[in-house]
């Protein structure tokens, strides 16, 4: 895959369409103005309605690895605001969120929330709350509107280990390796600061400009836009960082040094 | 303080119990109080490795219904005073225990033993969450197959969010003469992928399955095979000792080039 000079290598392309990747917004951590906002996906994300198959154990998962991969990110002691949407929380599940964020030296202190039993669970925790569905609205908006702007690029620090996924509606930014069995899916660019073992999908909406980056390119599958390629069977006898991108032939890759310069 | 390590890997078959038996006799053969606990309900094998089977008379499941005292249910080992196992139900499934009992039960033994080593179910379900309850550190033991070291990823990235943050590496069974033949993953090979400190490297010995057939842990015996060696330093580096890595591609005395032999490979220089 690895090529000698700046020339595009060509990369075997597999013809046929992949199936169009719905986002279903993960647990997000947002730092706004003094304050963290945890993002709960809503559960019904999808304008047809259908029930997001994210469950208590999986989301409480999902938020321990974005905290693992975030620590650095924030300082200690913010407090968080946590938008539960229209998910339904008892008192034990905030007690889990409230212990997870505390691990990592956050303190929960607000829950929006648009249900009302969780507005109990929430007030009978000591928490204050806000149930609001004007917050609910604005919170939802970036997923029912098309032709949006992306959101704001997803900087994670972690190995990307086996089944783990990252799906962000914009451009992933991750220090790390990405092992295989692990895929991240992204509707912007994707730029991996380690080695690239897993499934990358980047301009997951269909932006076949988008790129994927990465220090130390071993794919096991590529994909942007509609276009899906995999690595060479034989991986090169050395690595170097390297750009994936679309030309009408399918993906190529060519070297990252000077990439950007040579491509215009 | 005692340490709670859980013993685990994702794929079965690797050599979890097998692990967990060598290493709790090699801890308390250093003098150190052990207690082993099988936490694969319902398809227990510890107890066998152990040689300790027609000594169980109580289980965790009872301990956990109040018809006996914990005490009551340890079953201690002649050859080896101070190592006891706590033995999991065989009529029962994993279900028949929440994690919270099991915390309870390995904090009860935290009170008397200074290593409690817990082994793990294969998989990641009820069993192996179970299993990591209790836990404050993990030894993933794996071998040199993609398919063991994928699902030790998996099983590691499961630890890391359950906050068992001092994870550390078993590999088993490595055949050095298939690594040298660039027919098998070296350990580097293995920890390039799962980038955790390496407790322990242990060649693959035809007298492990002896041993485990005879319910007598390898590192119990007198003839010091690389293996048991293997075992004992890993509870040597796990009492904090600094211990260099075995040079698996022993001199031609060891019994590697014996092993060889017997197969008719050519020796190296």
């Amino acid at each position: 895959m690895t090529v000698d000079s700046s020339v595009p290598s060509p990369v075997e392309t597999i013809p046929e369409t992949p199936p169009q990747p719905v986002l279903p917004l993960q647990v997000h951590l947002k730092g706004e103005e003094g304050r963290l906002l945890l993002l709960l996906p809503p559960e019904t994300p999808n304008l047809d309605g259908s029930p997001t198959s994210l469950t208590w154990p999986d989301l409480w998962l999902q938020l321990k690895q974005r905290l693992n991969a975030g620590e650095r990110f924030w300082q200690t002691n913010i407090p968080v605001h946590l938008m539960a949407q229209d998910r339904l929380l008892d008192g034990r599940q905030l007690q889990e969120i409230a212990d997870a964020l505390s691990e990592s030296q956050l303190k929960l202190e607000r829950v929006y929330t648009s249900r009302r039993q969780t507005a109990v669970a929430a007030a009978a925790a000591g928490y204050s709350v806000d149930q609001l569905s004007a917050a609910i609205a604005f919170l939802n908006k970036p997923n029912s509107q098309t032709g949006q702007a992306l959101a704001e690029p997803l900087y994670l620090q972690t190995t990307l280990r086996s089944g783990v996924e990252v799906r962000h509606p914009g451009t992933v930014v991750l220090l790390g390796d990405v092992n295989p069995g692990s895929s991240v899916v992204a509707d912007g660019d994707i730029i991996i600061w380690g080695r690239l073992r897993g499934l990358v999908h980047a301009g997951a909406k269909g932006n076949a400009q988008c790129l994927i980056m990465a220090l130390q390119m071993e794919p096991t599958q590529l994909r942007i836009a509609d276009n899906v390629a995999r690595a060479p069977e034989k991986p090169p006898a050395e690595f170097y960082p390297e750009v994936a991108y679309v030309t009408p032939q399918g993906i190529r890759i060519a070297r990252a040094t000077g990439f950007v310069r040579t491509r215009d | 303080m005692s340490r709670v390590i859980v013993i685990t890997s994702g794929k079965g078959g690797v050599g979890k119990t097998t692990s967990t038996a060598n290493i709790g006799m090699a801890i308390a053969s250093r003098g150190h109080q052990v207690a082993v606990v099988d936490a694969d309900f319902g398809l227990r094998n510890l107890d066998l490795l152990l040689g300790l089977e027609n000594r169980i008379v109580y289980t965790a499941v009872d301990v956990l219904a109040g018809e006996c005292t914990l005490e009551k249910a340890l079953v201690k080992d002649k050859r080896q005073p101070k190592l006891v196992l706590l033995p999991a139900a065989q009529n029962r499934t994993k279900d028949a225990v929440t994690p919270d009992q099991m915390k309870r039960l390995v904090s009860e033994l935290a009170k008397t033993y200074e290593y409690i080593l817990i082994d793990s179910p294969a998989g990641i379900e009820m069993g192996f969450r179970n299993a990591i309850a209790g836990a404050q550190e993990a030894i993933i033991v794996t071998t040199p197959e993609i398919a063991a070291v994928r699902d030790a990823d998996r099983v590691i990235g499961l630890l890391e969010a359950h906050s068992i943050k001092r994870i550390q590496l078993v590999v088993n069974r490595i055949r050095p003469a298939m690594v040298e033949a660039n027919d098998m993953m070296s350990v580097q090979d293995v920890q390039e992928i799962l980038a955790i400190p390496l407790i322990g490297a242990i060649p693959d010995d035809e007298r492990v399955i002896v041993s485990t057939n005879r319910g007598e842990p390898l590192v119990l015996g007198e003839n010091n095979s690389l293996a048991a060696v293997a075992y004992h330093n890993i509870a040597r580096r796990l009492d904090g000792e600094k211990v260099e890595f075995l040079d698996l591609n022993a001199p031609p005395s060891g019994f590697f080039a014996r092993i060889r032999r017997f197969f008719g490979s050519k020796p190296r220089s």
